[in-house]
């Protein structure tokens, strides 16, 4: 018994002469505590602990970060807002108008990215990269490979030049050569536009249509024979017609694979801005 | 009176049980259990106003295949929508000629049973996605959706 309430009192007397010591109220603490969760990915709950942070302390750093949160939540308009906060005299200040530029390409707001752009895309070379990308997602072709190619270094070089020549060349189809070719042969359209088993198909359905068309008008089934007539017609002019409508979507996909890869090349680069050592 | 600690246990045990029990009943209910393949027949619009002169024509036709044939029979068009659908709707999109020809390419594309998974979107488990939008020759009107993806998850 004596045993037990020794045992009882040892544990009892440790919760007072161990207590807690740290003051998680101080600033310091609070950053650091931010920092972790800013590492962790728990971007949400470190703003909320930066910007407790930032009411006692200034630290353009904590508020870089926090736009940068802001970021990565697909917070745009937030993390804008927070980078316009980086004064001048900041370290962040260039990194902040990258990240600017940044949020601008990924919102894909023409007038809002071009504005931004022409101010500050001569100040700097390194804003030029995105600046040129952005001008390749949007349609403006640029003449001379060599100037364009001019502001990458060597090994973006070699992507962002695949990138380039897919923008002058795209591997379109030709509509109307889709539609002829689907005329003259059934089927060969679709095949042309890499349609293969809607070629063959087609160029089964219409001929097997047009056999028993023929058979039926030979044998004076004047009825059937129509009825055949009719469906081959049908078969022949919608495969002509889907042709066409095939070499569309042809090259609706060649600019979704276009943008896609190198929405995604850029996104692999982080958009040209190096990575920061925040959580390094 | 002594009261018997094993009494006391017991009687701890009990109250606990019923205190802590389930009372999600609904979970462990009897479900009835439908197997059929749902389908859009809700969305099926049986009128036969004429609001165009190609309804003259479309409305009937596809009415009497819904209610005689397709309705009976399931369904069992692989895509969404269904080529009578497909026809309704290209007809009122475009016009009488122009939705034939349409629809007379995509029986063709529903004919070709080769390819189709790693050619269409998916709508539901059962059904691959090929809109009309693709196919009225307008290439504003052409979104790609990547092969595979899930456009509704709720068949």
């Amino acid at each position: 018994m004596m045993k037990i309430k020794i045992f009882v009192l040892s544990v009892l007397l440790t919760f007072p002469i161990v207590p807690q010591e740290i003051d998680f109220n101080l600033p310091h603490n609070i950053k650091l505590f931010a920092d972790f969760l800013f590492c962790e990915k728990d971007y949400l709950r470190a703003i909320v602990e930066y910007k407790k942070y930032l009411n006692t302390t200034e630290n353009d750093t904590v508020q870089f970060k926090i736009a940068l949160a802001y970021s990565k939540m697909n917070e745009f308009n937030l993390a804008f807002a927070n980078l316009e906060k980086i004064k001048r005299a900041s370290i962040f200040y260039q990194d902040g108008i990258s990240e600017k530029l940044k949020l601008l390409f990924i919102q894909n707001n023409d007038s809002a990215f071009y504005q931004f752009a022409k101010n500050v895309v001569s100040s700097d070379i390194k804003y030029q990269k995105l600046y040129l990308c952005y001008g390749l997602l949007n349609k403006i072709k640029y003449g001379d490979k060599n100037k364009f190619l001019a502001a990458f270094d060597n090994e973006e070089k070699i992507s962002v030049e695949k990138f380039y020549e897919q923008k002058l060349n795209p591997n379109y189809k030709s509509e109307v050569l889709a539609g002829i070719l689907s005329a003259i042969i059934p089927g060969s359209g679709k095949i042309y536009t890499e349609e293969y088993g809607d070629g063959i198909t087609s160029f089964l359905l219409t001929g097997l249509f047009s056999y028993l068309a023929y058979t039926n008008f030979d044998h004076k089934h004047y009825t059937r024979a129509w009825i055949f007539t009719a469906l081959g017609a049908g078969f022949y002019a919608g495969n002509v017609y889907g042709s066409v409508a095939s070499a569309q979507i042809f090259n609706a996909k060649v600019n979704f694979e276009f943008e896609n890869g190198l929405k995604l090349y850029l996104e692999e680069k982080n958009y040209f801005i190096p990575e920061y050592e925040f959580c390094k | 009176m002594i009261i018997n600690n094993k009494i006391i246990l017991i009687f701890f045990f009990l109250i606990t049980q019923s205190v802590l029990a389930q009372t999600d009943w609904v979970r462990w209910e009897k479900s009835s259990a439908s197997y059929q393949i749902k389908d859009d027949y809700e969305n099926r619009s049986y009128d036969l106003s004429i609001e165009s002169i190609s309804d003259i024509l479309v409305k009937p036709v596809i009415n009497a295949y819904w209610f005689f044939i397709s309705d009976v029979d399931g369904a069992n068009c692989p895509f969404h929508p269904s080529c009578s659908t497909f026809l309704v709707q290209s007809v009122k999109e475009t016009n009488i000629f122009q939705g034939t020809l349409m629809f007379f390419d995509r029986f063709t594309r529903d004919t070709n049973v080769f390819g189709r998974l790693s050619h269409y979107p998916r709508y539901g488990k059962n059904h691959f996605y090929d809109p009309i939008n693709l196919y009225t020759l307008s290439s504003d009107r052409i979104k790609i959706i990547p092969v595979n993806t899930f456009v509704n998850d709720e068949n």
